[in-house]
């Protein structure tokens, strides 16, 4: 299972000059898949046979056996169609995505693998060329890049840890989940009150959201948002997930081809949501981790840094229609002073930048000592009809299954237009009413869920930084989120992102998946993003695991260096 | 950078001739919107016209090109809200308010699924429902849908949970079926008259089009039943689009058929399969009326039952609770393709286009019910559709009103042409407005793209009462329009004419 990376079906783009323009390519395709199969059997045999007689053992292998029969069952499909196309005398069409339009987030390897002559790189033509007989380049562009950043995620879908039936399965601290307060929200949705199945919810619904919920957003985001005013339920659009309205708004806000801001590192997600449907480029504003006279801490974002990356956007001819601010930031954690929060603001409005502000985290603050504002929070906003604010519940109440975004903006246009949406990203009634009951019972939020959770995080954060400063990992402190942005830098030898990927494999063949700097559009190689948001005997577990591949790096590492000091 | 020119929402009118227009005119999301959204037809040539006008200028607005575009959608389903919202009918609340026959809802079992959806079995939480899952649905709800599509669609062999992906409706598989099989501005070929909506689920985000297969009522020639689809009809579309250089990716066929309440017989969906296979079309089969057949004699197949199928690889099957268990509020649709490269692609989009676990849930617990389904709901719907049907088709034979309908769906498609003396898609519309000045909201032909003027969907899956309130300010209009018919036409109407024809 180890390095997925490397068999990645990624067409590419350079190799498009060298794909024959004939039907010969059929022949050559069949021969490549069987050759595949074939390095496929050897590898399942391998893999199956080297386990032992325990049950979990044995069940694991049983996983992997079923792995085996779909993958045998596709290639099978592969060879039977290459088989047909090989002798009928179909128009090929090759109509690979052109190399521009994914080059706004790249991985490593792909770069280092178009070069070789290994049969890898021709896998992936292969791959591309047999795709794309029945979906079109951006089809071809979406699927491709959506299994590229999410296989290791769908791998620990299959196969998840579990304390009695899998214990060898994966951990994942790299998604950005809290699981510390199941058992409340589990227990507050039994409630009474949740289940209501009235016919309007079952009709059709007013696709910005049902009133009864808008309301209820709107009170919520007054109250907790401490606004100066209250909010008004016809500036709520409500969706299923922050990232259906991050893309949403990046479809109405710009045209395909033009850019946002974002400072980076930043969440990864926003790369899809404004690539997959909208084709908005992200334009990462980077932050540095030293500190020196001008960048007074680590990864803070200056109006300076702001203006100098639009300059150059623009020297180069892109289009920035506005900003992305996620505040509290992911994954650094940090949170936004209102005074620096007003400077962005200002700056956007100076050069008539939109300004989407994630407030995602916004009650996840668990440093009782650092209040956060929201931009909402605002007595006057520089340019109220170009700011727009994205909440939801999935990462506050820790149920990102719900599927709720909402959006907050003055602008009635963008109202407008985002609420087309509402037909393609709508949240079933019956949920829209589970989540007006929830947000509506205030006193059951501030009094059991926002402390406990607030506690719980903190107690998670403790047990994690206790361990990163055991093992003398540095780490960027912050007080709100689910996650710690740690360093690795001293286990990678060079320090580039290259090695970073092979460190993050190391991870995931013990089982254990994070998020690596790369994925953030971090600068700099070896940063990755620890989520702590899980149960402590699972947290626990995961860190033993993690000890044991910074053991067996730092071992590999001294090996290289040895190697490397004899051969001097 | 990217693959979409900027100006391509703007300036559509390279593609599809005159039908482009048409597409944007008749554009909506639900049967409602469109229906009420006439006033902003007007908008629409300034809109597309060529050069920059003033409302396309980024000076005057906030939004970008496309989303203008994207606006001017909404805008007009707005104006349809307002229409219908503000006085909409209640038995005790407002009795002079507007009868809604014209959104295809069936709101005739509401009691039956209430009570059904109440149960305890539906009340489940756990963790895992309330975490990120498989995008393409959960493991549990996909073996539900395979299992429950290998039972009603009658598949020789049993459905696979692999070749299942699920979304929160419809709407949202048309989009993402049409963003990863076309490039922008490619199309779908669509016999009308359809459901309009269509229009708007594949433009949105996949800026795809439609390109019309238009259907007669009359019967001439080889056609044996008014507005039947034949594979020369196809053919002869087809080429048109290519000649007017549009690239044509597919074909959706809409089984049991929406406005017409039609079924295509094996024998008649096989030619078209056949027909798309020769041209490598894809085809997407929308079957969300499969269990709304309420007359048995009628006979409906699903084309996942055919033992084989021409082109399985390019053969897409979509199914939805929103009309066979009349809970469009409820966003749960799935796709059937034996293609993962399709499958997985449109499972790339589902992040947007999710369902929440807790429903996916109860939606598992729905489909796996069969003793509830087959004995009591199925037979009780069914039966409440005949008997809806029954009256108001009885109500327009006492008028002498001709109609199409064979026993699928919840609509009849009424032929009123006698009382348009022009024929003229301005009289259609005015005649939809005098419905709607008497308080009954009725869909007019021209919002699912149909040829002739005269034609009018009325939904009949609604409670007797409000049926038999509806019908009879129908006939009040209709006695009405015969005498106001001789008279010359108001000239202060703030109605749009329709400039298109």
């Amino acid at each position: 299972m180890s390095h997925w990376s490397d068999t990645l079906p990624v067409p590419s783009g350079q190799r498009r000059d060298q794909v024959p323009r004939d039907h010969s390519i059929y022949p050559q395709l069949l021969e490549i898949t069987l050759h595949l199969r074939q390095a496929m059997r050897e590898h399942f045999v391998q893999l199956t046979s080297r386990q032992g007689l325990s049950l979990e053992e044995r069940r694991h292998t049983q996983a992997i056996r079923e792995k085996e029969a779909l993958l045998s069952c596709l290639i099978r499909r592969m060879i039977n169609l290459l088989q047909s196309e090989a002798a009928s005398d179909l128009e090929l069409q090759v109509p690979l995505p052109s190399e521009d339009s994914r080059g706004d987030v790249r991985y490593g390897h792909r770069d280092q693998l178009s070069g070789q002559s290994d049969p890898v790189p021709q896998l992936s033509d292969c791959e591309a060329a047999f795709v794309s007989r029945d979906l079109s380049n951006r089809g071809i562009d979406i699927s491709v890049f959506y299994q590229s950043s999410f296989q290791d995620y769908n791998a620990y879908q299959k196969d998840k840890y579990h304390k009695d039936k899998n214990t060898l399965g994966f951990i994942n601290l790299g998604t950005s989940e809290n699981k510390l307060c199941m058992d409340l929200m589990t227990e507050r949705l039994q409630e009474r009150d949740m289940n209501c199945i009235e016919d309007a919810l079952l009709q059709y619904p007013d696709w910005r959201g049902q009133p009864f919920l808008r309301e209820e957003v709107a009170r919520f985001l007054t109250y907790y948002c401490r606004a100066p005013t209250r909010l008004d339920p016809e500036n709520v659009v409500v969706l299923n997930g922050c990232c259906s309205v991050f893309s949403a708004l990046a479809m109405v806000l710009c045209d395909p081809g033009e850019a946002f801001l974002v400072p980076a590192p930043f969440y990864g997600g926003f790369a899809f949501s404004s690539r997959l449907y909208a084709k908005v480029e992200l334009i990462p504003v980077y932050l540095e981790s030293e500190v020196t006279v001008t960048n007074t801490q680590p990864f803070q974002l200056t109006v300076d840094k702001l203006e100098e990356a639009l300059l150059e956007a623009r020297r180069e001819g892109k289009k920035v229609r506005g900003l992305v601010l996620i505040n509290p930031q992911n994954p650094v954690g940090d949170i936004y002073s209102p005074d620096s929060l007003m400077k962005y603001l200002e700056f956007a409005k100076r050069y008539n930048l939109h300004v989407i502000i994630d407030e995602i985290y916004m009650l996840s603050v668990f440093d009782e000592s650092i209040t956060f504002h929201s931009v909402l929070s605002m007595k006057s906003l520089p340019d109220r009809n170009r700011t727009h604010v994205i909440w939801g519940t999935s990462k506050d109440f820790g149920i990102s299954g719900f599927r709720f975004g909402a959006l907050y903006t003055h602008n009635k246009e963008v109202v407008s237009a985002v609420s087309a949406f509402g037909y393609l990203h709508s949240i079933s009634g019956i949920v829209q009413h589970k989540l007006c009951q929830l947000l509506h019972n205030t006193e059951w939020i501030d009094k059991v869920y926002l402390p406990t959770n607030c506690c719980r995080l903190r107690e998670a954060h403790k047990y994690i930084t206790a361990k990163l400063k055991a093992l003398e990992i540095p780490f960027h402190n912050s007080s709100s989120g689910l996650y710690v942005w740690i360093n690795l830098k001293k286990y990678l030898d060079p320090c580039t992102f290259e090695e970073e990927r092979l460190l993050y494999c190391r991870f995931l063949d013990n089982k254990l998946l994070l998020s690596r700097g790369k994925a953030y559009m971090c600068k700099e190689p070896g940063w990755f993003c620890l989520i702590f948001a899980d149960e402590l005997p699972r947290l626990k577990l995961a860190m033993r695991r993690f000890c044991d591949v910074l053991q067996e790096q730092k071992e590999a590492l001294i090996v290289k260096q040895l190697e490397d000091a004899m051969r001097e | 950078m990217f693959t979409l020119p900027q100006k391509d929402l703007s300036a559509p009118t390279t593609c599809l001739g005159p039908t482009c227009m048409q597409d944007l005119g008749s554009s909506h999301g639900d049967d409602l919107e469109g229906e009420c959204s006439r006033k902003l037809d007007q908008k629409l040539p300034e809109l597309l016209g060529v050069g920059d006008p003033a409302i396309l200028s980024s000076d005057t607005s906030y939004l970008s090109s496309r989303g203008r575009m994207i606006k001017w959608f909404w805008d007009s389903a707005e104006e349809g809200y307002r229409t219908y919202h503000m006085d909409e009918y209640d038995e005790d609340k407002n009795p002079s308010g507007i009868i809604n026959l014209g959104v295809s809802e069936n709101k005739l079992c509401s009691d039956l699924l209430s009570w059904r959806l109440s149960q305890s079995d539906m009340q489940r939480v756990e963790p895992s429902l309330l975490q990120y899952a498989d995008w393409r649905g959960h493991l549990f709800l996909r073996e539900e849908v395979a299992k429950f599509l290998s039972f009603y669609c009658k598949s020789p062999a049993p459905l696979r949970p692999e070749n299942v992906v699920v979304l929160n409706g419809g709407a949202s598989l048309f989009s993402a079926l049409a963003t990863v099989l076309c490039e922008a501005r490619e199309a779908f070929l669509i016999p009308t008259p359809y459901y309009g909506a269509i229009t708007q689920h594949v433009c949105l985000y996949g800026n795809v089009r439609l390109a019309y297969v238009y259907l007669d009522s009359e019967v001439t020639g080889l056609d044996t039943r008014p507005f039947q689809l034949t594979v020369e009809k196809l053919e002869t579309a087809l080429r048109e689009a290519h000649s007017e250089g549009v690239k044509v990716k597919g074909l959706i066929l809409i089984n049991p058929q929406n406005p017409l309440g039609d079924i295509y017989s094996p024998e008649e969906l096989q030619e078209y399969l056949v027909f798309a296979k020769r041209h490598k079309l894809h085809v997407i089969v929308d079957e969300v009326y499969m269990l709304s057949v309420f007359e048995e004699s009628v006979g409906y197949r699903s084309v996942l039952s055919l033992e084989r199928l021409p082109d399985p690889q390019r053969t897409h099957v979509m199914w939805a609770t929103s009309k066979d268990f009349g809970m469009s509020g409820l966003r749960f649709g799935t796709l059937y393709t034996e293609n993962q490269d399709v499958a997985t692609a449109v499972a790339s989009l589902c992040r947007y286009h999710g369902l929440s676990g807790l429903v996916q849930y109860q939606m598992a617990q729905l489909l796996r019910d069969r003793d509830w389904i087959n004995q009591v709901y199925l037979p009780e719907n069914h039966a409440r559709l005949k008997a809806a049907h029954t009256y108001v088709s009885e109500e327009l034979r006492a008028l002498g009103i001709p109609f199409l309908s064979r026993g699928a769906g919840f609509f009849i498609w009424v032929d009123l042409r006698k009382y348009l003396p022009k024929g003229t898609f301005e009289e259609e519309m005015l005649l939809w407005r005098r419905f709607l000045d008497n308080k009954v909201l009725l869909s007019f032909g021209k919002a699912f793209e149909c040829k002739e003027p005269g034609w009018f969907r009325f939904v009949f899956s609604d409670q007797a009462h409000r049926l038999c309130l509806g019908m009879q300010r129908v006939r009040q209009v209709l006695a009405g329009k015969s005498q106001v018919a001789e008279d010359p036409p108001p000239s202060q109407s703030q109605e749009p004419s329709d400039q298109r024809r």
